[in-house]
């Protein structure tokens, strides 16, 4: 778990290096001619380079894709897993162990290997823990690595005029490529010839409206202008060929990616917190330590014996085992997560989610299905629903009315987009379908509401027709019907109406009159202003012949005038289904949701109000100005919860107006906005306390989620540098994930808090005994190698099991946790843990040592002062209470008997300690004792570890456990009874009195 | 406790130290901390008070006459006398100084063996001066009130006694050294069975006899060390099997260890001579690991100047 760096400092610089990037994008190629071009490029726009030229220059500039963001090297991270505050103390107790070891080596007294072998266990701990975590850290690189390479792009190259298709990678500046709809454009490129292209910039601007690319100059600025197609965008339809002029991480996607790259990582609140946390018990380590080395070099030790009581203490009170728990427990939420379709890459990001107190969440494609879907329909002067779910089940409103069959009939017509072939059994609303994004929902809703395209399609053959274009702003066609012809169109309605002169009502024809006009302006405005796309339908019935399908299409609007208008139909991307319900929960869970998005300020306040991110009565400022008949000025903006901020205000806006308008309104909604305002936002609520979360799928976000305390990418539409620059990705794209997120993440927060609690407790028994044994002089009763086995090997298990454990409340329910004031591991906490339960254990422990030592023949007032004897190895006669006369062995033996009686007194009362931990609040009862299976699971493999330690030939030579007598396992049971009693009245109290005296000390 | 120091993050430890805003000492005002504190009192004296009691119950089980368990001090350890730092007896035997230590170590240890200390008839027993079988005196407890001794007398040891030669060798270059069997309550040694002796015992051998031989530890020493004379009780060279088993200091305060002395009378001069005692019997086991259990070894350097 290591540090992600500092990000402190580095705004600035940031902030300058957006401004370079906007000036660098001051590239002329879309100006030059393509004579010039040619020379600039060396190249020809009919032929291509020449392939030797192609590789000459591959190897020059190397393959065109994006380098993977330059990462730490393996060995740093792996150094880096090394080098904690824990594992320095470590280092320094085991370099301590080696000292002593030579000392003692050098002054030639033999056989006290204990030292060496201690330092061996103490390296081989940090080692092992090390690894782990390097491997934990690098499965989750690696999910992200396989994201990648999944299908290798394919480009179609002109090379020496001949078509090739080569990897996408393979392509060098002064290529001709030639892309079609469908593709991904494989470079950026400058556009020579196109055919009804058009091109999705959604990756790179955010906005997923389609743009035309042509050969023409339309702009001064290389983003705005038609002629130039940008890496990694889509091309949706129509066909383009093109020189490439930049390449990899020249690309404009590159370079963004690459700023991406260059924003620090915030820490994330889980390392501080545990940074913090490590800070204090390593303060607290050392602090021991060396109060004991004064206390021991006062009392009359040598300085080598003061330094390994030194290390000793150190080892005893240093959680070993602590860092491995942790990174278990959060990577088995991250697979839990993975499972529900969160891909979590750094694994501290589970708990982040937990912790967020803010979303700021695009829409489209998140909150939304990202397809335009025929939301209303308007004809016989009525507001028609239609489905808009993503199954798309059925349609519920009236379909009886002949208005409706000429309607359906205009929309299937006029209509150029299809299905591609072989998808009869797919369900309608997942075909593919070539076309633009509002005729797809309209084939999609005629396939769905009247049954086959296609038939209706082959009964009315179409004649002629003039596609959509900008300047007209409507759609028309002709169709053969029998012995009549069937003009359709569509468009925008104001158009549209211009051309009607009657209007279709219940199925008779009537003529337009100014009561009806009114109605259909009422209609429009109200589908507008919900945000709605909308469309007009209408119809004419020619005779035979009027139309030739040798004609120019051109002279079709003329023909199209005295329509019969039959209905609107209006078109959004709706919100998906899962999603009113989750911001719903993340409301109730205390986050806030703020939408950040490109769209128009209209629809993203629509689809605000759908998912309840604008919550239903509340108004923004125009709304209570025009309910209150008064100015906006006059308004109190406190009175209206929500606000709707365009891009253009919030340029003309301070941090600190931004910082007060998220203040005042809840409910907040950003339109229009650009890639850097998305920074500034995350940067403003982050400045306000919140830990935020970004969700995004565009190159442009990237910065956004690379700032965000977690970012999270879609795994669908999300492209790579998202990917890259994100946290957590989303596999499903869906919103509703991120809420399992965060439940996952509190959960994981509460449960952390108990496996730390848990892990922390029995330090204290392991540090009582040294602290005894060198103040009162007892034979040890506890050795180092055991402390180990109880920090890495018995107690592992159960710690890693209440990661398992349920949730206590409906923690779905509370308030986002505090940063500043709910730590991870606070004083209330640590005080429980060190100085009740732990201390209880110690009594157990040192209860069973001397009942071990005193049916041994020592009895406790003997013990005392007895050490210098005890450990004298030439003394061969110690006489006992009885007057026995030991050897040094047969003391060894009975010491390691005491390592074994108080390991098992700790591990007895670890069984209790996992058993009160199941719950902060509740009674064990209530919790269920038995409920999380693991944890029974667990705490009977640390029994039979601890049996195995104990009963297993040849563990006292090598790892000083010595069988023990049965009896001495019950010893400490009582003490394990006592600590549940306690803590059941603790509980009780804090139950019972909330905010009492009790709680506050006692509840962590 | 931490409590300060959360709040602050990395701030100001003066105010955490001392807050004169609040009156608050460490993060907690006075009469916060003389709650907690009060609770902690309470909490400690309950938890002390069952940790006495537990012990208290617990001693109560324990008999004050014979331990529960002897499974680690038995089999007994084998040891010598004079207690040598590092196992090592170096001396020059010209020079009194050089072994002036061992020979006050072995005066002191002899003093309880005595004959003027081993008058009070109450105590001390006569138990033949011939190796006998176990006394066994009845239960482990003070009912009969105090078990009796067997005497051991220091005549039996001979040149080894200090009363003809109170530098027991040392001033001639003939090292003495005292064997005993650590004391173990209850512990009945078993005699070998003859066969099981080495050769050289097996003249010694009798059915009520501990036998306890030294040899050189290294094969390449045997031939340095010469003669080596043992002095025990009626001249057998061990432990007689009457003065066990020991009955505890409460029981026999005044308990007579039987002794073997061994005299090397021809040790080679000026080199270090390694010599490893062992105790022969049926439950007398060695290990390894524990280099003093039923055996010992013992470095002589004797320089000549």
């Amino acid at each position: 778990m290591s540090p992600k760096g500092k990000a402190a400092g580095k705004g600035r610089g940031r902030r300058e290096k957006l401004e370079d990037m906007k000036k660098e994008m001051d590239m002329d190629d879309h100006k030059l001619d393509l004579k010039d071009l040619e020379i600039k490029y060396s190249t020809s726009v009919t032929k291509g380079l020449s392939p030797p030229a192609a590789s000459e220059r591959l190897l020059r500039d190397g393959p065109n894709e994006l380098r993977p963001p330059k990462g730490t090297p393996e060995w740093l991270k792996f150094g880096r897993q090394l080098a904690g505050g824990l594992q320095c103390l470590m280092w320094v107790a085991a370099l301590i162990c080696l000292i002593a070891y030579g000392v003692q080596e050098g002054e030639g007294q033999r056989g006290s290997a204990d030292n060496l072998y201690l330092a061996v266990a103490l390296i081989a701990v940090v080692m092992v823990t090390g690894c782990f975590g390097y491997y934990q850290e690098f499965k989750s690189t690696n999910i992200i690595a396989s994201f990648k390479n999944l299908v290798p792009q394919q480009a179609t190259v002109i090379r020496d005029g001949e078509k090739l298709q080569v990897n996408a990678n393979e392509l060098v500046v002064g290529d001709l490529v030639e892309i079609k709809g469908g593709d991904r454009v494989p470079a950026d490129i400058r556009v020579i010839m196109a055919q009804g292209c058009k091109v999705d910039n959604s990756s790179l601007t955010g906005e997923s409206e389609p743009q035309t690319r042509s050969p023409e100059c339309s702009h001064e600025s290389p983003l705005e202008t038609r002629n130039i197609a940008f890496f990694s965008t889509m091309c949706l339809e129509g066909t383009a060929l093109g020189t490439v002029i930049n390449t990899g991480d020249r690309t404009i996607i590159g370079r963004i990616a690459s700023l991406a790259s260059g924003v620090d990582n915030e820490q994330t609140p889980i390392a501080i917190e545990i940074e913090h946390f490590v800070d204090i018990i390593a303060g607290l380590a050392i602090l021991f330590g060396a109060t004991f080395f004064v206390v021991a070099m006062l009392i009359g030790y040598p300085f080598l014996r003061a330094m390994v009581f030194f290390m000793a203490i150190v080892v005893a009170y240093v959680p070993e085992g602590l860092l491995a728990t942790v990174t278990v427990c959060l990577s088995l939420t991250a697979k839990r997560l993975a499972r529900k379709n969160c891909v979590v890459k750094n694994l501290e990001a589970v708990e982040t989610l937990g912790s967020t107190s803010t979303i700021c969440s695009d829409k489209t494609g998140t909150l939304t299905q990202n397809r335009m879907t025929v939301a209303h329909l308007w004809f016989d002067n009525h507001i028609h629903s239609a489905d808009t779910t993503e199954d798309q089940s059925g349609q519920s409103f009236d379909q009886s009315s002949e208005t409706w069959t000429m309607l359906s009939r205009v929309i299937a017509l006029c209509n150029r987009a299809q299905f591609k072939p072989g998808q009869d059994n797919v369900p309608i609303a997942k075909r593919d379908v070539i076309g633009d994004a509002s005729e797809t929902a309209l084939l999609k809703f005629a396939e769905a509401s009247m049954g086959p395209v296609g038939t209706l399609r082959d009964q009315y053959p179409k004649v002629l027709e003039l596609p959509f274009n900008s300047s007209n702003k409507f759609q028309v066609s002709v169709h053969a019907a029998g012995e009549r012809q069937l003009l359709v169109l569509k468009g925008a309605p104001e158009r549209v109406l211009e051309r009607c002169s009657h209007v279709l009502l219940k199925g008779q024809d009537l003529p337009l009159d100014p009561q009806w006009t009114e109605a259909f302006e009422g209609a429009y405005a109200e589908l507008g202003g919900r945000g709605e796309r909308v469309l007009g339908f209408c119809s004419r019935w020619l005779p035979a012949g009027s139309v030739a399908p040798d004609q120019d299409p051109e002279e079709l609007p003329a023909l199209a005038s005295g329509l019969c208008f039959s209905g609107l139909v209006s078109m959004i991307d709706p919100p998906r289904a899962t999603v009113p319900q989750a911001v719903l929960k993340c409301r109730t869970a205390g986050i806030r949701v703020i939408m950040v998005t490109g769209d128009h300020p209209i629809t993203a306040k629509a689809i605000a109000s759908a998912v309840g991110i604008i919550s239903e009565g509340s108004e923004t400022p125009e709304e209570v100005a025009a309910r209150m008949r008064v100015p906006l000025e006059r308004v109190d903006p406190r009175q209206a919860r929500a606000r709707v901020v365009t891009g253009a205000e919030l340029a003309a806006m301070t941090p600190q107006d931004l910082e007060g308008l998220l203040r005042t309104h809840p409910e907040m909604v950003f339109a229009r906005t650009s890639p850097q305002q998305k920074l500034v936002i995350v940067e403003s609520c982050q400045r306000l306390g919140s830990i935020v979360a970004v969700t995004g799928d565009g190159v442009n976000d990237s910065p956004a989620l690379k700032k965000a305390d977690i970012g999270v990418a879609m795994g669908i539409a999300g492209s790579d540098a998202a990917k890259n620059a994100a946290d957590m990705i989303l596999l499903d794209d869906n919103f509703a994930s991120i809420v399992t997120g965060v439940e996952q993440g509190r959960l994981i927060f509460d449960n952390l808090k108990k496996s730390i609690a848990y892990t922390l407790t029995k330090n204290i028994p392991e540090l009582t005994p040294y602290l005894i044994y060198i103040t009162a002089s007892i034979p040890l009763p506890l050795g180092c190698i055991t402390i180990l086995f109880i920090e890495l090997c018995t107690d592992i298990f159960p710690s890693v099991s209440l990661a398992y454990e349920r949730a206590e409340s409906d923690i779905m329910h509370l308030k986002p946790r505090d940063p500043r004031r709910d730590r991870l591991v606070n004083e209330p906490l640590a005080a429980y843990s060190y100085f009740q339960i732990g201390a209880i254990q110690s009594f157990a422990g040192f209860c069973d040592y001397f009942v071990a030592m005193a049916q041994e023949g020592w009895w406790p007032e003997q013990c005392l002062g007895l050490r210098a004897q005890w450990e004298d190895p030439h003394e061969q006669e110690l006489q006992d209470s009885y007057g026995q006369q030991w050897t040094f062995w047969q003391r060894r033996w009975q010491q390691y008997t005491c390592y074994t009686v108080f390991f098992i007194s700790i591990e007895m009362c670890q069984v209790a300690d996992c058993l009160i931990r199941k719950s902060r609040r509740l009674s064990l009862l209530q919790q269920g004792p038995c409920r999380n299976r693991i944890l029974v699971l667990a705490i009977v493999f640390q029994v039979c570890i601890g049996c195995f330690l104990c009963y297993c030939p040849g563990m006292a030579h090598i790892f000083n456990f010595m069988p023990i007598r049965f009896q001495w396992w019950f010893v400490p049971m009582p003490f394990g009874l006592l600590i549940l009693i306690y803590d059941e009245i603790r509980k009780l109290g804090v139950r019972r009195h909330p905010g009492s005296w009790w709680d506050r000390e006692l509840y962590y | 406790m931490a409590r300060g120091k959360a709040k602050d993050g990395d701030g100001n430890w003066k105010k955490f130290i001392w807050n004169s805003e609040k009156k608050e000492l460490l993060g907690r005002t006075g009469g916060s901390w003389f709650k907690i504190l009060l609770f902690y009192v309470i909490f400690y004296g309950c938890l002390a008070g069952i940790f006495i009691g537990t012990i208290q119950v617990m001693l109560l089980t324990v008999s004050e006459f014979e331990p529960k368990y002897q499974d680690r001090v038995a089999p007994p350890g084998l040891t010598q006398v004079p207690q040598v730092q590092k196992t090592e007896i170096s001396f020059t035997a010209s020079d009194p100084k050089s072994f002036e230590l061992y020979v006050r170590n072995i005066e002191k240890f002899l003093n309880d063996y005595k004959a003027d200390q081993q008058t009070e008839n109450i105590i001390f027993e006569e138990c033949g001066d011939i190796p006998a079988d176990y006394k066994e005196r009845g239960l482990y407890n003070d009912a009969q009130g105090q078990k009796k001794v067997c005497k051991f007398k220091r005549e039996w040891l001979e040149n080894c006694s200090g009363i003809n030669d109170p530098t027991f060798g040392y001033g001639y270059g003939k090292p003495c050294i005292l064997i005993k069997l650590n004391r173990i309550i209850g512990f009945k040694p078993k005699a070998p069975a003859n066969e099981t002796l080495p050769p050289d015992l097996t003249t010694k051998y009798h059915p009520y006899l501990i036998p306890v031989h030294c040899t050189a530890k290294r094969d390449e020493d045997a031939d340095k060390i010469g003669t080596v004379e043992y002095y025990g009780m009626g001249g057998y060279p061990g432990f007689g099997l009457q003065y066990y088993p020991y009955y505890g200091k409460l029981l026999q305060p005044r308990y007579l260890q039987p002794l073997v002395a061994v005299q090397f009378t021809n040790l080679t001069y000026d080199m270090e001579v390694r010599v490893e005692c062992k105790a022969y019997g049926q439950n007398i086991q060695y290990s390894d690991k524990d280099r003093f259990q039923g055996r010992f070894d013992i470095k002589f350097d004797i320089k000549s100047s």
